[in-house]
């Protein structure tokens, strides 16, 4: 009787899991599989068939327009992340950090996310009228003489483009980083004053490493969001700015369904990468 | 840490930062008063006047700007940001539920779902359109392939959520359920689901604001023009000349958007005697 | 062993997790109307113990019956034992009523709101807390919240309760007059208690018997004054801290330890050569005194009052700390000059003596 062996019933939950894992493969992996599949069909003017062939991929390398934009891409997603680190660093560092006051670091944050109530294609077109010839920050650059010329650069140019992600991504640079120094324990910097160390090497030796989670996340999300952007470069640009995303809205809309895939898997591969490079800084379900 | 001298200048900075995230929004309400139907979209203001507001609502005479095509759209997506909310909250309670135990696999899991907030728009858009359109050869609508982007999107938010929430659950008040004879549905029902509602409402909140908001998905997954969501109908104005009536919608929207903040405020603030009972209980434990 | 007596058995459970195993073939039964206390040390699995009766844990091996039937695979909604937790786990957002309420309104059978309200009332009354019906129960203090986890417990009248350290998380004062109580509401409801716990005190005062868990394994089980006075082994001497225990060697009836060698005429089998002798066993005399046992020299370091009793600590050249008690019933306390050496004694045949070659 004693070694009589129990079959355990599992009073498990697991199938619980089973819908959501369901849906993510059915709307998640298989519309990506898909992407790469449809990347090798045959392309003709007005139809596509499923012949597989290599014909849309050596197109892609071998247009400047397509190769161009990859490097648009990179490009404006490396800008945009050194300036919203460049802007959103210090701001964290206030609100996670300097603030004492728990209530005056959530108003901030709530502060930070109060424009995300705003539609974000309405947050895109807002840009034009700051940044146009007869603009918000031209009239009053000229009301305050610091110009007699209005600057014409600020808005179609990549520059808009990049001020308008800039301010439209920076918050989510913001809010992990000040909450991974919102955890820093006072104590350790309060040890380190003590110590005789100064405020600069307090910041590299023992800030600036504790906060490099959060660093990480809020380059993930921005990463994510710039190398999928195609509406701020179309409203900002005046369309002389040609990301993926916008390969890939243009291709759908004359129906080239196999261009728009093979852009849609360099898109991936790129993404990809840069989230493995990310996630090889820092563990995020550790940190999570 | 010299605060003396850092602080009031990183002060500084953060206003600077205020400005610079609300600047555009300023000059968005501003510009949103502009005399209409003669006025564009910059400055100067011609004469302050409502003319757009009132254009929204159709109660201005018709003239050479058509008023935004919205009524419809609105309706859609808010229907559409319902059901993306209910279903992906149900599907995210569910599944931080099963990952209360751990099971086989669990790591794989968690990454494939939190893969539905990490891949743009654009691409899972394409790829669904790509398999409704070419592979499958259904027609695209808002509320059949646009709703499961919209859901596999916002699930792993709803999902995030429940799962910080159920770790920090003291799992032995279920067990008190079971050892009374109430069997665990009943005991989800009346003692767990009331006691994670804040963050079910939490996880609500997130996924129909996003869903409401998301456009990249939609602009490839709803079909044409008597599918278009808000933000699509947005986005069909980007082409052709843009037009004050685009200000004074944004301004609306915010405005809403504040009154659903206050309505969860409340709802919240309804539920926050439960959360300080569950913590009363805690601090014993 | 017979089913019919018993109103649980269990019978070879065996529960390991991550390869170290918490239970191993764990044989316990109770019968009807029987408080029976489980004493372990954390880490003993006593609480495991009593999450597999309970059903919130499947054994790996074995089985567990409940009124000679056969409830291993059954899930614990469909048990039918109580359960006290050691935090209570009240339900935070009910009402006290509420609180007692949830099995008779949300369980298996279908009970009649007359009779739930009749009964849940009862048991309120029962526990002493009329009155409070409606208070929150973050409104209630921390003995009034156990009465409710053990009225909510009691009125679904259970054969069985399962009570994990259920004082545990009361204030000393509470703690005392929380296991009177216990006693009187189980006697007056006639069902079986069994209280895990990992103070002794609490075990030997409240328990008809008592088992003593180590590593997953009963070590011994009885009365408690069996246990008490005639611990099976070292392990459970050691638990019960009531013992001075000598390590040392036993050969051919002899005990040969710190103190010198003493003649053995019984010992009880063990791994070990473990010489126990109980704290008020032991009398201090001063060094030069002449003495027919035992004799081990021990600097004097500090007292304890007790209450009833005075704890003497004395500490022997090898850095070893001896207890001796003395009850104030037998008269005044002993004073002792601090570091200063004192010679303990005690009769031989009170030791109870551990070894290898032992029946």
């Amino acid at each position: 009787m004693t070694d009589a062996t129990v079959a355990p019933k599992r009073r498990g939950s697991s199938w619980l899991i089973l819908p959501g894992i369901i849906w993510m493969a059915l709307f998640m992996v298989v519309p990506i599989l898909m992407i790469c599949y449809v990347s090798f069909w045959t392309q003709t003017t007005f139809n596509i068939s499923s012949t597989p062939t290599l014909a849309s991929w050596k197109q892609f390398f071998s247009s400047d327009t397509y190769t161009g934009a990859l490097w648009t891409t990179v490009r404006i997603w490396l800008i945009v992340l050194a300036t919203t680190f460049a802007i959103g660093y210090p701001t964290a560092l206030f609100v996670g950090l300097f603030v004492k006051s728990k209530t005056l670091s959530t108003v901030l944050l709530v502060i930070c996310v109060i424009p995300f109530w705003t539609s974000f294609l309405i947050r895109v077109l807002a840009w034009r009228p700051m940044l146009g010839k007869e603009g918000a920050i031209n009239i009053i650059l000229m009301k305050l003489h610091i110009i007699s010329q209005p600057i014409e650069v600020l808005l179609f140019t990549e520059l808009s483009v990049i001020i308008g992600m800039s301010q439209i991504y920076c918050v989510f640079m913001v809010g992990p980083i000040a909450f991974m120094l919102g955890r820093i324990d006072r104590n350790i910097i309060e040890a380190a004053r003590d110590l005789g160390a100064g405020f600069g090497r307090i910041f590299w030796k023992i800030i600036f490493p504790l906060s490099l989670p959060g660093v990480v996340v809020g380059a993930i999300f921005v990463s994510v969001m710039v190398l999928g952007e195609f509406a701020t470069s179309g409203a900002l640009s005046g369309r002389k700015v040609n990301l993926l995303g916008n390969i890939i809205v243009t291709q759908v809309g004359s129906l080239k369904w196999a261009m728009a895939s093979v852009t849609g898997v360099i898109l991936t591969v790129v993404m990809g990468m840069v989230i493995a490079v990310f996630l090889r800084i820092v563990d995020l379900k550790q940190e999570l | 840490m010299e605060s003396r001298v850092l602080k009031p200048i990183l002060a500084l900075y953060v206003a600077a930062f205020i400005l610079f995230l609300y600047g555009p929004f300023f000059v968005l309400t501003i510009l949103s008063f502009q005399q209409g139907p003669d006025g564009g979209p910059q400055f100067p203001i011609i004469e302050w006047s409502t003319y757009w507001y009132q254009q929204i609502f159709g109660l201005t005479p018709p003239s050479r700007i058509a008023p935004l095509p919205v009524g419809e759209a609105l309706i859609r997506s808010l229907v559409l940001a319902f059901m993306t909310m209910v279903t992906s909250t149900v599907l995210g309670v569910m599944s931080a539920q099963a990952f209360r135990r751990k099971f086989r696999g669990s790591t794989v899991v968690f990454y494939l779902i939190v893969l539905g907030m990490m891949v743009p728009g654009v691409l899972t858009g394409l790829g669904t359109s790509l398999l409704a359109n070419n592979v499958i050869g259904i027609t695209r609508h808002w509320y059949t392939t646009a709703f499961a982007t919209h859901v596999a999107y916002t699930y792993p938010f709803a999902f995030l959520v429940m799962l910080a929430i159920l770790n920090r659950f003291d799992g032995s008040v279920e067990e008190a359920a079971w050892s009374l004879g109430v069997n665990p549905w009943t005991t989800f029902r009346k003692v767990t689901f009331p006691l994670i509602f804040p963050g079910v409402l939490s996880a609500m909140l997130f996924a129909f604001t996003l869903s409401l908001d998301e456009f990249p998905r939609s602009l490839f997954a709803a079909g044409g023009t008597e599918d278009q969501t808000l933000p699509l109908a947005i986005y069909g104005t980007f082409s052709v000349e843009i037009h004050p009536n685009i200000f004074a919608f944004g301004v609306l929207t915010t405005l809403f958007s504040f009154a659903l903040l206050s309505v969860y405020g409340v709802l919240m603030g309804l539920s926050v005697r439960r959360a300080r009972k569950l913590a009363m209980q805690e601090d014993i434990a | 062993m017979t089913t019919e007596t018993a109103i649980f058995r269990v019978d070879g459970v065996t529960k390991s997790y991550g390869g170290v195993k918490a239970l191993d073939s764990v044989m316990l039964e109770a019968g009807v109307n029987e408080y029976l206390s489980l004493l372990g040390p954390s880490g003993s699995g006593k609480t495991t113990l009593l999450r597999v009766i309970a059903g919130f844990e499947v054994p790996d091996a074995g089985r567990v019956y409940f009124q000679g039937r056969d409830i291993t695979g059954l899930p614990a909604h469909e048990r039918g034992i109580g359960f006290v937790f050691q935090n209570f786990a009240l339900f935070p957002h009910l009402t006290v009523r509420k609180n007692v309420a949830f099995g008779l309104m949300y369980g298996g059978e279908t009970v009649s709101a007359a009779e739930t309200d009749k009964r849940t009332q009862a048991v309120i009354d029962m526990v002493g807390l009329t009155g409070m019906e409606d208070r929150g129960v973050d409104q209630i203090s921390g003995g009034q919240r156990q009465r409710v986890a053990l009225a909510r417990t009691l009125v679904m009248q259970p054969k069985l309760v399962l009570l994990d350290e259920p004082l545990g998380a009361l204030d000393a004062n509470l703690r005392g007059r929380m296991r009177n109580e216990l006693r009187a509401i189980r006697e007056r409801m006639g069902v079986t208690f069994l209280h895990v716990t990992g103070s002794e005190t609490e075990a030997l005062a409240m328990g008809d018997s008592v088992v003593v868990l180590d590593r997953g394994r009963i070590i011994q089980a009885g009365k408690p004054d069996d246990v008490y006075s005639t611990p099976a082994s070292p392990a459970v001497a050691h638990f019960l801290n009531r013992f001075n225990l000598f390590s040392g060697k036993l050969s051919q009836g002899v005990f040969t330890g710190p103190f010198g060698t003493v003649a053995v005429p019984k010992a009880t089998r063990a791994a070990d050569d473990v010489y126990a002798i109980r704290y008020d066993r032991v009398r201090a005399q001063p060094i030069g005194a002449v003495t027919s046992g035992p004799a081990l020299k021990a600097t004097y370091i500090a007292s304890e009052y007790l209450g009833s009793s005075v704890m003497n600590f004395f500490e022997t050249a090898d850095g070893k700390v001896v207890e001796v008690e003395h009850h104030l019933s037998l008269g005044a306390p002993q004073t002792f000059e601090p570091r200063q050496d004192y010679l303990l004694t005690w009769t031989p045949d009170q030791a109870i003596v551990f070894g290898r070659e032992g029946k």
